[in-house]
């Protein structure tokens, strides 16, 4: 009985991985993570006020195990440093600037591009991905000559990744339809992100009140390895 | 300057007669008043004339309306808008204040903040009439003149002596007092103006600590006096004066505690304005103008506990100008100026640099135009003006307009001109590092030092660009197309339209250049965007029955960005909803630049019954929703919650006038502005709701 159970399991098995189509719609849609207002290296008021400060330090997170690996407050140099050059985290965030652990940015094998697409809309990555440090970013145009951008997956600068920059609100806004495509930078899975918010507490019309360089974000990894979600 | 440009006009007409082929137009003026106008063309020409779209308000309707300051008389011109930025600035065609140039009897009120020239700085007693040029005019007016130029031409003294004052008052303690005395004789004549205007100020939201519009008190004392030595020469004067004084209140919140201040401004500003006419000839007469002005403000915050002083800021500007215009009437059909003068401009200011460091400018410019007035049916005038600045490249800026007229009444105007706007002060001399956000931005004179300074102090983490590439910017510029007709199919209507196409480049915007070691950014100034604004203008001038003016117009507008249209065109610009779905957005979501409402009107509709003094004015306009923020990082509004909603206000007046001895009368005013009580709290904090008001003037 236990033996033809078990058979049957294995037909089952053999016969869905035989037709894809079916696997697709019967599989279940993979979870969407929410990762709430985690600090990148916000910036502080010293004590007896003045102009405010940041430390320049990443906080560093693990998309496999949805968690923070290194916080930008952690200021001891030996944990930082021994978490840094780890696998164990996928994405950094500092600022504006968002690095994935591969290429220039970390030992891993993280890499990633951004789509101009509606999250929902992307269900496969593209073939290709970048390493940060081999990515070729839009130049900023000035009189005279250009500079060309940190060369980053996900490209720095207002318009250029993203976020949108609005100079008269002093108002970083994530740009609706771009999604980031990664690979994870220990098991190599596949997933894709978009970010929310910038604000501490995703507020849903920020203003320059609002304590900045705090990411709300999504995403979605697929366990299997495969391209698809 | 209006003297001779009369006669000037009366010059060319004496000759037509002289001559014989050419007449001028008798027009029907049942609503078409023959109206001279002095903007488009530095020269006196009719208004029905003249190439370009032009409108004008007279003393007449400004008193009607019971308006004080010029911004009310602005917004009630089919097609302009206010626009709340710094202040209360002009609209034009879709641009920015910045963009528009504004004159008292042909020379510039100077003092911008973030670009815009806050129009309630201008009281509109002593105001003979306001002229308002659509599209640019930079080939005869230089930089600034790129979306319109507004000219207030002041009035000059009546013959004999005469004194009058006036007084209104209303709602938000807001109060209006004006005196005048003047006096004159066939050959002189002198016009003193002394005018108090002020307000309590007004808070729509109570539960913010300070006032939305802080209380005031603005003086003005202006003179205007005109000599005539002989039949040949000529002198006036215009001297002026402005200075406030106004006071707020407001709370910071910082690193949690919550801090109260006094904030303090203080503004003086002056213009000196002798002008020397002579008559050389039959053919040519000379103008030669002198202009001097300042414009001086001072800012303190003060803490309430203990009266420290928290933040200060002191500005000066001061422009000299020397500048001569020769008219020239060849013959009836042929008329030319030529013109060339200097400006000098010096800043002092926190932000700016003092001793030393003040920023000093020179300008050197000349201008031409020739008029021809080929016969009843054509009419061509081209233009042409060069600048050349010390701290951007050479200009050159022309200008053709055609004026034809297949029958009496209908008229076709069209015109193709260059506009320009020199880089601003901010983009040339700025040295500012924001002590709470910590960023600092640099004028293109400036950055190079500025950018070593901070590297010397450590604090440069990153330079992006070679150093030596900074220092270079041009002025912004534009093409610019208008088109359009008059037409007055009976005796008691006419119908105006124009359209227009301004095709911009040069923009200038801030960039990072460094980033600093405490992760902000340094910016500088860049030519970097390109935009377009086109539209549709028109209006309705209606007598129905005598004593009965009623007017409509109506604008369509749209202001928008070059690369923003290239990228949703290419398909990779989306938008976010509130439930956080994003989808493709095409071009129809696109709402354009922001605080330009596509669709918008105006109605005026003034009863003035014969023989009985009596003036009844009703006025409304109405605007669309505009676009002021952006939620979804696409750069510009597209969902509900990024729009400022459409709203229409609607003002009446009514004033009547007694006549009490021979030659004394008295006006009795009352009105109420804003009928409906409309106000957006903190997205249009120039709007304080329902005012009602009273005034009163004898005139002696």
């Amino acid at each position: 009985m236990h033996r033809y159970a078990f058979l049957l399991l294995f037909a089952s098995l053999v016969l869905t991985a035989c037709d894809s189509d079916d696997t697709a719609d019967e599989a279940e849609p993979l979870a969407v993570e929410t990762v709430n207002s985690i600090e990148a290296d916000p910036a502080t008021i010293p004590p007896g006020g003045g102009r405010p400060v940041a430390t320049g330090r990443y906080t560093l997170y693990s998309l496999e195990d949805g968690r923070v690996v290194l916080s930008s407050s952690e200021a001891d140099p030996a944990v930082r440093e021994r978490d840094s050059v780890s696998t164990a985290w996928d994405v950094g965030f500092r600022s504006t600037t968002v690095i994935f652990n591969g290429g220039s940015s970390g030992p891993g094998n993280a890499a990633a591009t951004i789509l101009a697409e509606a999250f929902d809309d992307v269900t496969e990555a593209p073939a290709t991905l970048l390493a940060d440090g081999n990515n070729q970013c839009p130049e900023i145009q000035g009189f005279g000559g250009v500079r060309p951008g940190p060369p980053l997956a996900v490209c720095t600068g207002s318009g250029n990744g993203w976020y949108n920059y609005d100079p008269a609100a002093n108002v970083v806004s994530p740009r609706a339809g771009r999604t980031i495509v990664f690979r994870t930078a220990d098991e190599q899975l596949f997933g894709k992100m978009r970010i929310l918010s910038y604000y501490q507490g995703n507020p849903s019309a920020p203003t320059s009140d609002n304590a900045s360089r705090y990411y709300t974000f999504e995403y979605v990894l697929q366990p299997d390895g495969s391209r698809e979600f | 300057m209006r003297c001779l440009l009369l006669s000037l006009l009366l010059c060319g007409v004496t000759l037509a007669q002289d001559t014989g082929p050419f007449k001028p137009v008798q027009l029907d003026t049942t609503i078409t008043y023959d109206a001279v106008v002095v903007t488009a063309t530095r020269t006196a020409k009719e208004l029905v004339d003249v190439a370009v779209p032009t409108a004008v308000v007279t003393a007449e309707q400004i008193q009607a309306q019971g308006a004080t300051r010029l911004g009310q008389v602005l917004e009630t011109i089919p097609g302009l808008q206010l626009f709340d930025d710094h202040g209360s600035g002009l609209q034009v065609q879709g641009f920015s204040p910045d963009y528009t140039l504004i004159l008292i009897d042909g020379e510039p009120i100077i003092g911008r903040t973030a670009g815009t020239l806050d129009l309630d700085r201008v009281t509109v007693q002593g105001v003979e009439r306001v002229e308002v040029v659509r599209g640019p005019s930079s080939s005869l007016y230089g930089s600034e003149a790129l979306a319109g130029v507004v000219n207030i031409i002041t009035r000059q003294a009546r013959q004999g002596v005469r004194g009058s004052f006036g007084a209104q008052t209303g709602s938000f303690g807001r109060s209006d007092l004006t005196g005048e005395v003047e006096a004159a004789t066939d050959r002189f004549g002198a016009r003193l103006l002394l005018n108090r205007f002020g307000s309590n100020g007004y808070d729509l939201t109570p539960d913010v600590f300070g006032q939305t519009a802080p209380s005031f008190s603005d003086y003005t004392v202006d003179f205007r006096g005109t000599a005539e030595l002989n039949n040949r020469v000529d002198f006036s004067l215009g001297v002026r004066g402005t200075r406030e004084d106004q006071s707020n209140f407001f709370a910071l919140t910082e690193g949690g505690e919550r801090t109260t201040f006094d904030s303090e401004g203080k503004r003086l500003d002056w213009s000196v304005h002798p002008e020397m006419n002579v008559q050389l000839s039959n053919t040519y007469r000379l103008n030669t103008t002198l202009y001097a002005a300042g414009y001086e403000t001072e800012t303190r915050y003060r803490r309430q506990s203990d009266g420290d002083l928290y933040f200060s800021d002191d500005f000066d500007q001061r422009l000299l100008r020397a500048e001569s215009q020769l008219n020239a009437v060849w013959s009836p059909k042929h008329l030319s100026i030529v013109g060339g003068g200097v400006t000098q401009e010096r800043l002092l200011g926190d932000r700016y640099g003092t001793g030393d460091d003040a920023p000093q400018a020179s300008q050197f410019f000349a201008f031409a135009q020739h008029e021809w007035l080929a016969s009843k049916f054509f009419e061509a005038n081209v233009s042409a003006r060069i600048d050349a600045h010390d701290d951007y490249d050479t200009r050159f800026s022309p200008k053709f307009a055609v004026l034809v007229r297949p029958m009496d009444r209908l008229r076709l105007r069209a015109s193709v001109g260059s506009g320009f706007k020199a880089p601003a002060f901010r983009q040339l001399y700025l040295s500012f590092t924001n002590a709470v956000a910590g960023y600092s931005v640099f004028g293109v004179t400036r950055i190079q030092d500025g950018i070593e300074r901070l590297d010397r102090e450590g604090q440069i983490n990153e330079v992006y660009l070679p150093l030596d590439l900074f220092g270079s910017i041009e002025a912004e510029t534009s093409v610019a197309y208008n088109a359009g007709f008059t037409f007055e199919p009976f005796s008691w209507m006419s119908l105006r339209t124009d359209v227009f196409y301004n095709d911009v480049e040069n923009l200038i915007e801030t960039q990072p250049v460094a980033q600093k070691s405490n992760g902000a950014f340094v910016f500088g100034y860049f030519n970097i965007a390109k935009l377009y604004t086109r539209g549709i203008e028109t209006e309705v001038t209606t007598t129905p029955f005598s004593g009965l003016t009623a007017a409509v117009g109506y604008q369509f507008l749209q202001a928008r960005d070059r690369d923003i249209v290239r990228q949703i065109e290419e398909g990779i610009i989306f938008g976010r909803d509130l439930n956080g779905r994003d989808s493709r957005l095409s071009l129809s979501d696109y709402g354009g630049l922001f605080g330009r409402s596509p669709h918008s009107a105006t109605m005026r509709l003034t009863y003035q019954p014969a023989r009985q003094d009596l003036t009844v004015s009703l006025r409304g306009r109405w605007r669309s929703r505009y676009g002021y923020r952006d939620l979804d990082g696409n750069a510009f509004a597209n969902r509900d919650d990024e729009f400022v909603p459409a709203y229409a206000i609607f003002d009446m007046t009514a004033s009547k006038r007694f006549a009490l001895t021979g030659t004394t009368s008295l006006d009795v005013q009352a009105g109420v502005d804003n009928i409906f009580d409309i106000t957006r709290p903190t997205l249009v904090p120039s709007m304080p709701g329902r005012r009602l008001f009273a005034g009163l003037r004898v005139s002696l």
